[in-house]
């Protein structure tokens, strides 16, 4: 407590003037005749103490009034600080069991020296110390855990898939330092084998972890790391029985790899490759993958790949990938047109592609655009309209609900748009952008497409549209248009100028050229160029898509042709430790919340759906840290707290100042209320 | 009738010089107060006749006037006894205390005027009560006798039924001064082994002794058939310690001192000095003794009715 005005206080002196009143004050008896003492001899004996008693209360009572007028005008201020809290030692044994801490040099895996370490730093703390056990590449943390708790649970600790979060660790530390007591004093253990994948993530901590004590132990081999890993793989299309993969392997030992790739399809093995690799290389192997009759018997297809022999780290030898095959379905393309030749290319192109696609083929018809109604769209997959007529105004939503249900629509700008139906159509959210003003300008396109993802157009056809020269090729002029804020612009004219643009609506998209088809395609006739083009802006629908997950990613398993809204229909699916759960169907796929582990998620029953679950790329790369560079990256992420737990309440504002004038007021008031009762109370 | 009563008025009877003049006044405004009078008529000698009131006892009509006159009325007698009363009077030094004038405040409590010069003093008020009894006694034809004590017997006139034994008494009441200590209890066995007719006993005292030795001097009295009445005599500032301020009280017999603040033990005090009567007014109770507190404050007519009252059951 202190005072602002803090002269007043000699004002207290005054309270010498009562207590010498007291002292020399001496009573005045007046003396009279009486007869019956006896019968006031025994009161007075217990009148004297209790009157001597309440003496004194009346004189305290005068004291205390004088004082807290005098503490009243000098303004006291209380500063209230937390009470002080037993020094408690808290531990924080950050212990790292992320897949890397799997490798054995032919003795202890690093798991178990890990264990080990945090085990002898838990013994030599003292007993009734707090730990908390955070297994960096685990969600879990266990808290408040005596000694012999936080041995056995240790002790207990497996290897987890995901990778170590470093992140994660250093921002629950800071909150849980924030909320911990003021009389803690925290350390932090981290046992860990640091590699790039875990040091990586350190530099891009925002605000250092106070703390008490760090130590951090290194978990390394003094052997030379015998590690390759299978770090990717693409499956590229399917062709004769055949399936092309792309297979990148990766040597993150310290000596050289030669090993063999094999792939297994269900239960035949085949090598695919003789690998050998330098340290720290890592190459792309290009094989096919014989799939025999599997490509007509099931949409998805397990294809397992491996590298033998054996290293020091055999989980990560294996590569899971799952191939969606490509659908054999014919494709039924109406052509609306506004007059009778102008589809002319178009169709040829399409022609043509039927014919080299022996898996798929396109049924055409032709329509006049004035002619065009809903029923036309029924059978329809793909509509190419070569110009925005006034027809389409009243077509507007019944072609908004034809893209929803999985449709795809390519509008070409021939001549004006129709100012009624082009806004119809954009007021429907159907067209990818709004086409304003023509500027009958020379103008040439980009050399490619941009790189999209995902299956809006044909990315293959778009890379070898590159090799045609059409940026040489001048269009006769562009429009100027909008886009939508939901499209993407999927290729443009040099002056930055949108030429295609691309919406996704529902399950379709729709497709917006910015010249007319005579000039995109009529231009490109005298080359295939049209028909790659055609094909671009078709969309690819003979190459294999892929189901394979790094593990934490949402692994989805797309069902194609159930048409199931969500929550309807149900499948069970059995995960990677083989458990066996029901999954809602939502969206043509199935979400599959955890999946257990790396291997196989695959549906129960028909279709026989897979998806792989993968390490997360770089996991197992077992670099070696460097002393020198580890200590300099935890000085920078941790900082020395040394005052235990005064620091922390004052940063966080637990000191406070409160006026207490008003309470010493309340108390005068009813001091001076008092005073008077209890002399009364004398007198009587 | 409210004539009457003022000659009753201790005060009043305090500024009368002559004791003569203080028993003839008390006795006769004692009978102007009584209407109708209830102690006629326990004697055989014709007084008068008065008018027949309802309630009075049937037997005292006389029917002969109601033969003839056809009204009913009361034949009164004068009493003709040969009582023997002996009035034992406590002159200790005890009996000199005056407590102050006093006054009712709005609590409802008696509280002593300021200043203390005013009040009655005990013996005072009880030799106006001696002299009244005396005065009344003899006037009944009874023997009246008087002692005065302290630690022992100071005074002591014989009975007689003479009326001119009444200036005796009133020359022994008006010299009389209070000294010396209370004895009471040898008092009561010097006065019960001496005494040898037995008659009415009045004691008029504070009984401020030990209480045990009075219960056995009393017992004494009652053993020897005497018909004992005690005029408990009380300053009501005794009674009710109604003192202000800090006060140190002299014992008027042992002059012993006591410093004290009357207020705070007030309470305390008023109970033991309850507790005290009434184990006086038990005891007295128990032993056939008439036990009459007086209030020096208070008129003489409740002395007198006791009195009366007991001399009724004796006749």
């Amino acid at each position: 407590m202190s005072f602002v005005q803090w002269t007043f206080l000699l004002g207290g002196l005054a309270v010498v003037g009562p207590l010498i009143a007291h002292l020399l004050a001496k009573p005045r008896f007046r003396r009279v005749p009486f007869t019956m003492l006896r019968f006031l001899r025994s009161g007075q004996i217990e009148s004297q103490s209790r009157r001597k008693l309440r003496d004194l209360l009346i004189l305290l009572l005068r004291c205390a009034i004088i004082v807290l007028i005098a503490m009243l005008f000098a303004q006291p201020i209380l500063h209230i600080r937390p009470k002080p809290q037993r020094t408690r030692n808290v531990y924080y044994v950050g212990l790292d069991n992320s897949m890397s801490m799997a490798y054995s040099d032919g003795s202890d895996s690093y798991i178990d020296r890990a264990i080990e370490s945090a085990i002898g730093y838990i013994q030599a703390a003292g007993t009734d110390s707090v730990f908390n056990i955070c297994p960096l590449a685990s969600p879990d943390w266990l808290q408040g855990l005596s000694k012999e708790q936080a041995m056995v649970a240790v002790k207990g600790l497996k290897v987890s898939p995901a990778s170590a979060k470093m992140g994660d660790f250093l921002s629950a530390l800071g909150r849980t330092k924030r909320d911990a007591l003021s009389g803690d004093v925290t350390s932090v253990l981290l046992v860990s084998d640091f590699t790039p994948n875990t040091l990586k993530q350190l530099p891009n901590v925002q605000e250092p972890a106070e703390t008490h004590n760090i130590d951090y132990k290194p978990i390394v081999s003094p052997e030379p790391i015998n590690n390759a890993a299978i770090i990717e793989a693409h499956a590229s299309e399917v062709v004769g029985g055949r399936i092309g993969i792309d297979v990148t392997v990766a040597n993150y030992g310290q000596t050289e790899q030669t090993r063999l790739l094999t792939a297994k399809v269900k239960a035949s093995e085949s090598v695919l490759a003789e690998v050998s690799l330098p340290p720290n290389q890592r190459r792309t192997y290009q094989a096919q993958v014989d799939i025999g009759g599997s490509e007509r018997e099931q949409l998805s297809l397990p294809i397992e790949l491996s590298l033998s022999p054996g290293d020091g780290l055999r989980q990560d030898d294996t590569f899971y990938l799952a191939v969606s095959m490509p659908e054999r379905k014919s494709l039924d393309v109406l052509l609306a047109r506004n007059t009778a030749n102008e589809m002319f290319l178009v169709a040829t192109a399409l022609y043509t592609l039927s014919r080299m696609k022996p898996d798929g083929a396109f049924k055409m018809r032709q329509v006049l655009l004035s002619d065009l109604a809903s029923a036309d769209l029924g059978s329809a997959d793909i509509l190419i309209c070569s110009a925005i007529t006034a027809p389409l105004e009243r077509m507007a939503s019944a072609l908004r609900n034809f893209v929803r249900a999985g449709g795809r629509i390519i509008f070409f700008l021939t001549g004006e748009p129709a100012y009624n139906a082009t806004a119809q159509l954009w007021q429907q959210d159907v067209l990818p952008a709004l086409p304003r003003k023509y500027t009958p300008e020379k103008i040439y396109v980009e050399p490619k497409p941009l790189q999209q993802q995902g299956s809006a157009v044909d990315n293959l056809a778009a890379e070898a549209l590159a090799n045609y020269r059409i940026d040489n090729m001048p269009f006769k002029g562009w429009w100027q248009c909008e886009p939508h804020a939901q499209s993407r612009c999927l290729w443009k004219f040099k002056d930055d100028q949108g030429f295609i643009y691309c919406k996704s609506i529902g399950d379709g998209k729709s497709i917006l050229v910015n010249t007319s088809a005579d000039n995109s395609l009529g231009s490109l006739t005298k080359s295939s160029a049209s028909v790659a083009f055609c094909q671009y802006l078709l969309g690819a629908n003979s190459q294999v898509s892929e189901n394979s997950f790094a593990y934490g990613e949402p692994v989805s398993l797309p069902v194609p042709g159930v048409e199931a809204t969500s929550g309807q229909q149900q499948f069970w699916v059995e995960t990677c430790d083989a458990q066996k759960c029901r999954v809602a169907l939502s969206k043509s796929s199935l979400l599959v919340p955890d999946p257990g582990g790396i291997g196989w998620v695959k549906t129960l029953g028909k279709p026989a759906i897979y998806a792989g679950v993968n390490l997360p790329q770089g996991e197992t790369d077992m670099t070696k840290p460097v002393s020198k560079e580890l200590a300099e990256i935890m000085s920078r992420v941790f900082s020395r707290d040394t005052e235990p737990g005064v620091a922390s309440a004052d940063v966080f504002g637990d000191k406070k100042q409160t006026s207490l004038w008003k309470v010493f007021a309340w108390t005068l008031i009813f001091l001076l209320l008092l005073e008077p009762a209890i002399a009364n109370r004398l007198k009587r | 009738m409210r004539q009457g009563r003022e000659y009753l008025d201790p005060a009043f009877l305090s500024k009368l010089a002559n004791m003569d003049l203080v028993a003839r006044c008390a006795v006769e405004g004692f009978f102007a107060g009584l209407h109708p009078s209830p102690f006629h008529g326990f004697s055989v000698e014709y007084s008068d006749h008065r008018q027949y009131h309802p309630g009075d006892e049937l037997k005292f009509v006389d029917w002969k006037v109601f033969g003839r006159s056809d009204r009913l009325y009361i034949k009164r007698f004068r009493q003709e006894t040969n009582a023997t009363v002996y009035i034992l009077l406590d002159t200790s030094n005890s009996m000199s205390f005056a407590g102050n004038p006093v006054r009712k405040v709005p609590d409802g409590t008696f509280r002593a005027a300021q200043p203390c010069s005013h009040g009655v003093r005990k013996i005072d008020y009880a030799c106006f009560l001696a002299a009244a009894l005396s005065y009344l006694m003899l006037s009944q034809g009874d023997s009246t006798s008087l002692m005065l004590f302290a630690e022992t017997v100071v005074k002591q006139i014989p009975p007689k039924s003479k009326h001119t034994h009444l200036n005796a008494i009133l020359t022994a009441l008006q010299s009389t001064s209070p000294s010396g200590r209370t004895n009471l209890a040898n008092v009561l066995h010097v006065f019960a082994e001496a005494t040898k007719r037995r008659g009415m006993v009045i004691l008029i005292s504070d009984l401020l002794d030990d209480e045990g030795d009075i219960y056995k001097g009393l017992a004494h009295l009652k053993f020897l058939k005497h018909d004992v009445i005690i005029f408990h005599t009380m300053d009501h500032q005794e009674l009710n310690l109604g003192y202000e301020g800090l006060i140190e009280f002299e014992d008027l017999e042992s002059k012993a001192r006591l410093q004290t603040f009357p207020q705070s033990i007030r309470d305390s005090y008023r109970k033991r000095v309850a507790e005290f009567l009434d184990e006086v007014q038990k005891t007295a109770g128990k032993s056939g003794i008439d036990y009459c507190l007086l209030d020096t404050s208070q008129p003489l007519d409740k002395a007198l009715i006791a009195y009366l009252a007991r001399r009724k059951r004796m006749m």
